[in-house]
């Protein structure tokens, strides 16, 4: 007993001390040594990983100090922001470079977790990059972020539909509902128009999309005005969109995936969605090839359409001991070559208009260059370090609005008393 | 030499380490909840008991009570019917009876996180399984009814097959001889279950009671992943409330004040079962 038990924790000891060995960083070459290495992190890239690692090569050779190492966050944009929020309050040193999703610069640069990088653009290359990013990136006049790709949601109709029965793309929400109603009265199974209304922040942007397109908005300077008319009509007729039935009732639990299987099943006849699902639809063996179409968002009569702006934008850590380095690698990911590069490959849409004039990118990614209208309309979720929160109280009450718990009048009037409550922390 | 010497000194290492990782973070917690705390910001400052008047008007506090009441007093309910019915079942000899066993408590087996997902999918009203079968059109998760209910029914389905298991266990502790006995004097099945077999098994049933309660009322994976707490919070429960306010907002005061009210409710069912507990075992 008493042998077989010692040769048991002997065994045990080894196992963990040739796991902790197997752990402990592996040494680099010595050749490494003198270069300084920065760490990137970044949610998942799309596409496959190698071909963005190309790019960091590039980077590496044209700064042969500098290596470049990039480490992958979970793909889930709550996990990413817990994980920023958790080390960088903890003065984390360990990464240099982070991207950012779009609502959240304002919030890392008043918690002082990110470096002003106003020095890296000049006033005349910031007319370059689309306005919603610059507005997303600009804190107290600073600029905290550069913007790395830009996204912003459209309309997806059914060409083969509309072009059946007679109809263009609708400019207005109305139009929508006429076309809508026309149709799926003829056709069998099919939907007329889903979004995202599931109680999470892609609800936001799809609300944010209708009081926009009625001009409504949610701050205006310092004051909430969430509660205005414009805004009660647009909530008002997102209701009505699914007792109507144009809308079926199980957008109130979708998220993007599920609604681009509907739509991608040939079930419904127009959809609110990110860029990311064009490609799906017209890759070789969909079912939908060639028979998709994609339109700015509509919107309310007399009012300019306007879409919520997504992307992500690269920040560096105010903790980090090598910022020069970080600096170039934001500048050189940011630069108009580089952002052509990864539109090529890897299909980000730059953030910069220039690239859109681009000869070769207007060959060989038409679809790309036809969103940069919609891209200059884009317009940010309220840029505010208190975004996180006030989204926590504009998703049930948006939730409530769509699946008819509460009247628009009641939940938008107690959003805005709850905004102003967050909003007081800072006076 | 004093050999009755009392134990304390040998105790202390342990009631420090009991101190230092229970009574810490509880007294924290108490302290954050009297502040107006947004560490990220830098905003630290003492309010008194603001936060816990703000939580008395807070409707979405009480929104979210009224969920984990309702949620605890229907899951913990049925889970102890259908846990009985099993157990009495599972305990009569009968062939297989091991792998039927094994089988019932397959679920119970699956990570929560998992079986979410997997009811997600099940509930979803154009493609799920659920309206498939039954030939309904319900949007499950998206109606302030089903949503609830829906999630209750997950949770019962995941967790009856523990609380027959543990019943399963007390139902083998009861000596065959009183059943035999009560046969010979004339009882019926319907009188042998409530006069013996309930009797004998009641400190069984309350062990499991405080297990579910409590595991219940602080429910947070299921619902989470099932809804996020919606449609319009209407299946938020206190824990996903605390977690939202505490780490996705990072409002780590009134995060905290929640925590707090969560700590006093268990607190409380805790103090009402072992009340109950010594009653029944002094019986």
């Amino acid at each position: 007993m008493g042998t077989r038990s010692t040769i048991f924790i002997a065994a045990i000891t080894l196992l963990c001390l040739l796991l902790f060995i197997g752990c402990s960083e592996r040494k680099r070459p010595t050749e490494e040594a003198a270069r300084s290495v920065i760490v990137f992190k970044h949610g998942k890239i799309s596409g496959d990983p190698s071909i963005f690692r190309t790019i960091l090569d590039r980077f590496e050779s044209e700064n042969p100090e500098i290596s470049v190492r990039e480490e992958t966050l979970p793909a889930s944009t709550d996990e990413q922001h817990q994980f920023y929020t958790l080390n960088l309050e903890g003065g984390a040193s360990d990464f240099d470079v982070l991207s950012m999703d779009v609502i959240w610069v304002p919030e890392f640069a008043r918690a002082g977790w990110i470096r002003d990088l106003s020095h890296l653009v000049s006033e005349q290359e910031r007319s370059d990059f689309f306005p919603g990013p610059m507005e997303a990136v600009t804190y107290k006049g600073r600029m905290y972020a550069v913007p790395w790709y830009i996204d912003a949601g459209v309309l997806y109709y059914r060409k083969d539909f509309l072009d059946k029965y007679g109809f263009s793309p609708p400019r207005t929400w109305n139009g929508l509902v006429e076309a809508a109603q026309h149709i799926t009265n003829r056709e069998k199974d099919l939907y007329g128009y889903i979004w995202q209304g599931k109680q999470y922040e892609g609800l936001v942007c799809n609300v944010l999309e209708f009081f926009w397109g009625n001009g409504g908005d949610v701050l205006k300077e310092d004051r909430v005005v969430i509660d205005s008319r414009e805004n009660m009509e647009a909530a008002a007729f997102m209701r009505n969109l699914i007792e109507s039935g144009i809308t079926p009732p199980l957008v109130t639990t979708a998220m993007e995936e599920p609604t681009r299987h509907i739509f991608g099943n040939g079930r419904a006849l127009f959809m609110r969605n990110w860029p990311y699902v064009w490609n799906i639809y017209n890759a070789e063996g969909s079912p939908l090839r060639g028979r998709v179409g994609i339109a700015p968002l509509p919107s309310f009569p007399g009012k300019k359409p306007i879409s919520t702006l997504g992307g992500w934008q690269l920040g560096v850590n105010r903790f980090s001991r090598n910022h020069e380095a970080a600096e170039k690698l934001v500048r050189f990911l940011s630069s108009p070559d580089v952002q052509k590069t990864a539109a090529l490959t890897i299909g980000y849409k730059p953030t910069r208009r220039s690239v859109y004039q681009d000869a070769e990118l207007r060959a060989m990614q038409p679809f790309i260059v036809s969103l940069h209208d919609i891209f200059m309309k884009a317009r940010p979720r309220p840029v505010s370090p208190y975004y996180m929160m006030m989204t926590q109280v504009m998703q049930p009450e948006f939730s409530a609005i769509i699946s008819g718990i509460r009247s628009p009048e009641a939940a938008l009037a107690s959003t805005r008393r709850q905004i102003e409550h967050i909003l007081e922390a800072d006076r | 030499m004093k050999r009755h010497n009392d134990g304390t000194p040998f105790i202390v290492p342990s009631l420090i380490l009991i101190a230092l990782i229970t009574i810490y973070p509880a007294v924290y917690a108490l302290y954050l909840s009297v502040h107006r705390k947004l560490p990220i910001f830098g905003i630290s400052r003492f309010t008194g008991l603001d936060n816990y008047l703000f939580l008395v008007g807070d409707e979405r506090f009480w929104n979210a009570f009224r969920n984990t009441l309702y949620f605890t007093v229907v899951s913990v309910t049925l889970e102890l019917v259908l846990g009985l019915a099993i157990a009495v079942l599972l305990d009569k000899a009968f062939r297989m009876r091991g792998i039927v066993r094994a089988i019932v408590l397959v679920p119970w087996a699956i990570p929560t996180v998992v079986s979410a997902k997997m009811w997600e999918w099940m509930y979803n009203s154009d493609f799920g399984i659920l309206n498939y079968l039954m030939g309904t059109d319900i949007n499950w998760l998206g109606s302030p009814f089903w949503a609830l209910n829906g999630a209750v029914f997950m949770d019962v389905w995941k967790t009856t097959p523990f609380v027959a298991i543990l019943l399963m266990a007390g139902l083998q502790v009861i000596p065959r001889e009183l059943y035999k006995a009560a046969r010979v004097d004339g009882a019926g099945s319907l009188d042998i279950f409530r006069r013996i077999t309930l009797p004998l098994l009641k400190p069984v049933i309350l062990v499991v009671l405080t297990f579910r309660t409590l595991d219940a009322f602080r429910i947070f994976d299921a619902v989470y992943v099932l809804t996020g707490g919606g449609p319009a919070n209407t299946t938020e429960t206190l824990s996903i409330y605390a977690y939202k306010m505490l780490f996705q907002t990072l409002q780590f005061g009134y995060g905290s004040t929640l925590a707090i009210m969560v700590f006093l409710c268990v607190g409380m069912i805790s103090l009402f079962y072992a009340r109950l507990l010594r009653g029944g075992i002094a019986e």
